[in-house]
């Protein structure tokens, strides 16, 4: 208490949390738990202090609370974030309450956990790799890098810094009615690869991509950037890969051009 | 479940889509009575001019400006990097789809009101 | 993707050709009759513009059709089935329709 008391006001909470236990329960069902928290107190401080003190059978996935783990992505309040560094205080509404379910769309294993090997599959599909020029040899270490030029970086900086949390993922609509859809997190992982002039197999992927399971199968509801906790635009993602993949010959064409200069700058 | 714009705007063209393709065919084979004659088509004409198919007319106007602008909006994201203006582009849509449908939709009502 | 683009091409056509379809044909709101069309399809340009429209929009409802089913997965391993058969009922809707516009031609 005297600890609380140095970080700010001691408050009254409920958490309301969606609970499931697969052995005994047939459906989902919500429990509440109240809870003294301060200004301070995070949504995952809260769940770790239901687990260790009310209720140790809680369920959750967490690991590195500093928002890059990916671990964390739940559904509060109807809305995905990371719950490591969201505070409570800010979701509270009138009657001081926040709730917290899993991740939708996603078939659910335990409480808070689901089941996230739809979201991997899709990953997988569009090779999140990067293929590298033919002059790079893997037994041999380069002994320069490949130099980029700021621009080429510039237009990478939508994609670059996902942590595959798949709170875009189950916040998208598609995916909730068509689990074969790519997903925006996977289009996004393939614009990054696609834009990235050390790639040398843009036009494999954009036909990867272009199908009807892909980018086309997007109906630009913009779930998945109101959503995403690092403020990435994976719609922007899609609707440069749509133009792209209509002109993917040209584009492959003009990546084997770049290439020769990287690979002349490349000793 | 996400009741944001997006999603809202998503749920609206969807309906408006399906049931204009509905209509469409219904119109088809309507405007089709002209095969039969200029006698068939006038008589099929009168009979859609009851205050009910008034009201009907009205419910279609708003179906087709909602898709029209909501289509005009998504070709902008498609071609403009706007992505960040995403709502007030769906407000700035919403309003536009209001205003015409009541410059539409009323004088079809003042129309039958006047007992036409 | 050849579904998107035609469906995104058609969807500028319409805009052009509907505007043109409401204000030509329903204003004023009046009494809708064979002899007010006929007026107008007496110009063979107005004959061309509405087949092209019926066309468009053809294409536009059939293709988006197509697109709101496919995106429930149960549907989609049937695409090809449902994709053929809309450009069937495309076909016979068009040529009907197409019918439907020459006949407005008889004068009364």
């Amino acid at each position: 208490m005297s600890q609380a008391q140095n970080t700010g006001q001691v408050m009254k909470a409920v958490i309301r949390i969606q609970r499931f236990n697969p052995d005994v329960d047939r459906k989902p069902y919500l429990a509440d738990y109240p809870l003294d928290i301060t200004d301070d107190t995070t949504l995952l401080d809260a769940l770790e202090t239901i687990k260790n003190e009310l209720d140790g059978s809680l369920t959750f996935r967490r690991s590195c609370r500093h928002a890059i783990c990916g671990s964390c992505a739940m559904n509060i309040n109807g809305k995905n974030t990371l719950v490591c560094n969201r505070r409570v205080k800010a979701f509270l509404d009138g009657k001081g309450r926040v709730t917290i379910r899993p991740l939708p769309y996603l078939p659910i294993i335990k409480d808070l956990v689901v089941d996230r090997s739809a979201f991997w599959e899709q990953y997988l599909r569009v090779k999140p790799w990067l293929i590298p020029p033919a002059s790079y040899n893997e037994n041999q270490a380069p002994n320069s890098e490949f130099r980029v030029m700021p621009e080429e970086v510039a237009a990478l900086k939508n994609a670059e810094t996902c942590i595959m949390c798949g709170a875009c993922y189950s916040a998208c609509s598609v995916v909730g009615m068509n689990k074969k859809y790519i997903g925006p997190h996977a289009l996004l992982k393939s614009f990054l690869r696609v834009m990235d002039p050390r790639d040398s197999a843009p036009a494999e992927r954009l036909e990867n991509v272009g199908g009807d399971d892909g980018v086309f199968r997007c109906h630009t509801i913009f779930n998945c950037i109101d959503v995403c906790p690092k403020g990435l635009n994976p719609t922007q993602a899609i609707e440069t890969l749509r133009k792209l993949a209509q002109k993917r010959r040209d584009f492959e064409a003009a990546r084997v051009e770049r290439q020769k200069t990287l690979e002349a700058d490349h000793v | 479940m996400y009741k944001t714009t997006g999603f809202i705007s998503f749920v609206f063209r969807r309906v408006s889509g399906l049931a204009l393709v509905i209509y469409l065919f219904m119109h088809m084979l309507v405007i089709g009575s002209v095969n039969g004659g200029p006698e068939a088509f006038n008589a099929r004409m009168a009979m859609m001019q009851t205050p009910i198919f008034r009201f009907f007319e009205v419910a279609l106007l708003a179906a087709v400006v909602y898709h029209a602008f909501d289509g005009i909006r998504l070709l902008i994201v498609h071609w403009f990097n706007v992505t960040q203006y995403r709502t007030s582009l769906f407000y700035a849509m919403f309003v536009m789809f209001v205003i015409v449908t009541l410059v539409g939709g009323v004088p079809i009502i003042l129309f039958a009101l006047e007992g036409h | 993707m050849r579904v998107f683009v035609l469906q995104r091409v058609t969807a500028v056509a319409l805009v052009v050709f509907l505007t043109l379809h409401m204000i030509v044909v329903h204003y004023p709101p009046g009494h809708l009759d064979f002899s007010r069309v006929m007026v107008r399809l007496a110009n063979p340009v107005w004959k061309v513009i509405d087949i092209l429209f019926l066309l468009s929009v053809l294409v536009h409802a059939l293709a988006g059709a197509y697109a709101v089913l496919i995106d429930a997965e149960r549907i989609m391993p049937y695409k090809r089935i449902l994709a053929w058969g809309a450009i069937a009922l495309g076909v016979v809707a068009f040529i009907y329709g197409t019918i439907t516009i020459i006949n407005f031609k008889v004068l009364v």
